[in-house]
């Protein structure tokens, strides 16, 4: 974890953290980074998670999603517990309270 | 103005023989813009025409090709851009790269749309250009100048500042050679792969200087232009992703790639950033207003990317630098150093040397992994010790590399050749392709689309970079970059692109819209009827001569790799135990197969070439081979 503050247990929520840029989206200034924790449910996955947390921040949702709202678009990518999607996770694997998922935004460099 | 070109050209190709001193024009016809643009597709056909497999990147007959394309000059944002071709020092092949700042503006207005250069000088010149009166100049004077001293001189000299002046030089690197010296010019400005620099110093050309002309341009559809170039700086400014472009120019690149584990630490050999450094510094707002800093636009932009800053702290308190690219702070990381100033301060110096910042970085970040391990010893550096993050000592090994001192002889023919000389371990530490450049400033083992698309490139860098509006092409908005069939997939299908905004003579950063709102302005330039499919299929053109030309010169698939440790697995942090290695074969099949080029030789296949309109390369490239292949 790079930049990780100590982590604190946490039951019963999954973390959900905005970093940098994607900040913007979620009332953030671009900086640093924002930390939300989101109550876990039962069943919960990648995708529902996501999902409920951006349905109240409507940029984000927009950024997150493509036309369809149900798979990601082009211009955040998600890590699961710091490991990149795709590594040990899909959107519809099972999370548990106390998993985090970090939202980044695309590179956009050369 | 050739009255027979459309709107957006200048319709001259300015051609000089350092070697006769000799200076004339040429006319460009409506067809060779209508199948090339400009920019990469002219040189491109260009340098197959007139560069043949025999002469090599220090051969006078070698061609440095500096060209604009039809936007340049042109109130669309970030139009002064110029695309270098040539062969290169690096890879012995094909260049395409991309520079910045007033260049291809000023060249425009001055009424040509390319420079053609080819000889090599008895003396050193420089090349100054203002309307009709081109000539060659005694370049004495500016012999050991720095890229920042030489362009001071000459605007002294002339009596030119701002805008009025633009100079690309490529400064005691390219004098001495470096096999990896950039162009560079407008203060911060680099045109930087493949040696591109090498080339204009082996033809003992120390600068490029273009005043600003006189000659107005003309558009097909003024109002149509405006409208197009408003469609493509809204959508800069307000798309979830270009918005940080349009904002932070590629500064929020440190931290989106540091959490992605594609942020290159100390030359690979970690993902993770030490404990204790103060990660809100290296956020796109922290990077940029941890410095007083003042936006220094190009040509026409409206982005707030470029800026210059001056350096707030540290022993060089108070110099102006050039705010980094993310190219330029990930060097520092690739080196071991977290400290933003001392970053900035190394990268300028780096600009100024003119050498590839990446390479350096590589290098630098090597010979430091190597010095720590034993591999190199402070003896063989002449007493010079690197230690991770010690950019005052990077910097002695730059100066010593860029005047090829002592051990610098060796470096300057940059990291592969340099670790192929030294062998053992430290050539295993090296990060490098087979074919002879390096990336850029990722941990590629993190991205494989890139890895793939710097391996297979025929550009001496990347040829397609990150994927860009790819849904346009009916591709996934998203895929995972571990999955070796969709990532090998996207880089094929994408191939081209880049090519195409590198004809247009615009920026890359303001061409990140979709290639139908492209097509709207180029047609309301040009009076064409552009879809992005006919552009698309421009660009691949583009790729197919590339690639064929590299074929020619002998570089082939058994190049098409990584280092050991360019292709290693890493050991730590979000993409640990991730191995591209064992999906390598499979991925250059899948990217074989969606670029329509030939797996064994790697030549454009004959159905390839003739769907471009490439047919007249299938002769040289195949020969009596087609029919047998044919039968295959």
């Amino acid at each position: 974890m790079p930049d990780a503050e100590p982590r604190t247990p946490v039951t019963g929520e999954v973390e959900i953290e905005a970093v940098a840029w994607i900040s913007r989206f979620v009332g953030g200034d671009g900086s640093s980074r924002k930390v939300f924790r989101e109550p876990w449910q039962p069943g919960d996955t990648v995708r529902s998670v996501l999902q409920r947390f951006s349905a109240r921040y409507p940029e984000l949702h927009r950024a997150l999603w493509d036309a369809s709202g149900n798979n990601l678009g082009e211009h955040i990518e998600v890590l699961v517990n710091d490991a990149v999607l795709g590594i040990h996770h899909t959107l519809d694997s099972p999370v548990q309270a106390g998993d985090r998922l970090s939202l980044i935004g695309q590179y956009m460099g050369g | 103005m050739g009255s027979t070109v459309p709107g957006g050209y200048a319709g001259k190709i300015l051609r000089v023989d350092l070697s006769t001193e000799r200076i004339w024009t040429e006319e460009l016809t409506p067809e060779v813009c209508r199948t090339y643009v400009g920019g990469a597709g002219l040189g491109a056909k260009i340098l197959w025409e007139e560069v043949p497999p025999e002469v090599g990147w220090d051969h006078p007959d070698n061609r440095l090709i500096m060209a604009t394309g039809p936007f340049a000059g042109l109130p669309i944002w970030g139009t002064g851009g110029l695309t270098v071709v040539t062969r290169g020092a690096m890879t012995n092949g094909a260049t395409n790269t991309q520079a910045n700042g007033f260049f291809g503006a000023n060249l425009k207005h001055s009424g040509y749309d390319a420079i053609v250069i080819q000889g090599r000088a008895s003396r050193w010149v420089y090349l100054y250009i203002y309307d009709d009166t081109v000539e060659l100049r005694d370049a004495t004077p500016l012999l050991g100048k720095d890229t920042w001293e030489t362009q001071q001189a000459l605007e002294q000299l002339l009596h030119l500042s701002g805008h009025q002046l633009s100079v690309y030089s490529s400064g005691v690197a390219g004098e001495n050679q470096v096999r990896f010296a950039a162009i560079a010019g407008d203060y911060g400005h680099v045109a930087s792969k493949n040696g591109c620099g090498a080339v204009m110093g082996n033809k003992r050309l120390k600068a490029v200087a273009i005043v600003r002309g006189t000659k107005g341009l003309r558009v097909a559809d003024p109002r149509g232009l405006m409208l197009a170039a408003e469609e493509i700086a809204d959508d800069l400014k307000y798309d979830p992703s270009t918005r940080s472009l349009y904002e932070y120019g590629t500064l929020p690149g440190v931290m989106n790639l540091l959490r992605l584990g594609a942020l290159p630490i100390k030359n690979y050999t970690t993902n993770v950033a030490p404990p204790g450094v103060d990660l809100d510094k290296w956020t796109a707002p922290g990077l940029r207003n941890g410095f007083p800093h003042r936006g220094y636009q190009c040509n026409a932009c409206g982005m707030h990317h470029c800026h210059t800053q001056v350096l707030p702290a540290g022993p060089h308190q108070g110099e102006l630098v050039d705010e980094p690219e993310y190219e330029g702070w990930s060097a520092g990381w690739a080196m071991g150093c977290t400290d933003p100033v001392a970053v900035a301060w190394l990268n300028t110096q780096i600009d100024r040397a003119c050498v590839d910042v990446n390479e350096f970085g590589w290098l630098a970040g090597w010979v430091m992994e190597c010095q720590e391990k034993g591999y190199i010893t402070k003896e063989q550096l002449g007493g010079l010790e690197l230690r991770w993050g010690d950019v005052e000592a990077a910097n002695r090994l730059l100066q010593m590399i860029i005047r090829r001192e002592g051990f610098g002889d060796l470096l300057a023919e940059g990291v592969k050749r340099a670790a192929e000389r030294l062998g053992g371990p430290a050539a295993e530490c090296a990060i490098y392709t087979l074919v002879g450049n390096t990336p850029r400033g990722h941990d590629h083992r993190a991205r494989w689309e890139e890895l793939l698309d710097t391996c297979t490139g025929s550009s001496g860098t990347l040829d397609s970079g990150p994927p860009v509006r790819h849904t346009e092409w009916g591709l996934p908005a998203r895929f995972s970059t571990f999955d070796p069939e969709a990532v090998a997939r996207v880089v094929g299908v994408t191939r081209g692109r880049r090519h195409f905004e590198d004809s247009l003579g615009a920026c890359i950063f303001t061409t990140r819209t979709y290639m139908a709102t492209l097509c709207r302005a180029l047609n309301a330039v040009t009076g064409w009827d552009f879809t992005k499919e006919e552009a698309m299929r421009c660009g691949r053109r583009t790729a197919a001569l590339l690639r064929a030309f590299n074929v020619r010169c002998g570089i082939t698939p058994d190049l098409e790799r990584p280092s050991k440790r360019y292709g290693s697995v890493p050991v730590d942090g979000p993409a640990k135990g991730q191995d591209i290695s064992k999906h390598w074969e499979h991925m250059l099949d899948v990217w074989y197969e969606t670029v329509g080029y030939d797996r064994r030789t790697g030549k454009p296949l004959p159905a390839t070439l003739r769907e471009l309109g490439l047919e007249h390369l299938i002769p040289a490239l195949w020969g009596s081979e087609e029919a047998a292949h044919a039968r295959r």
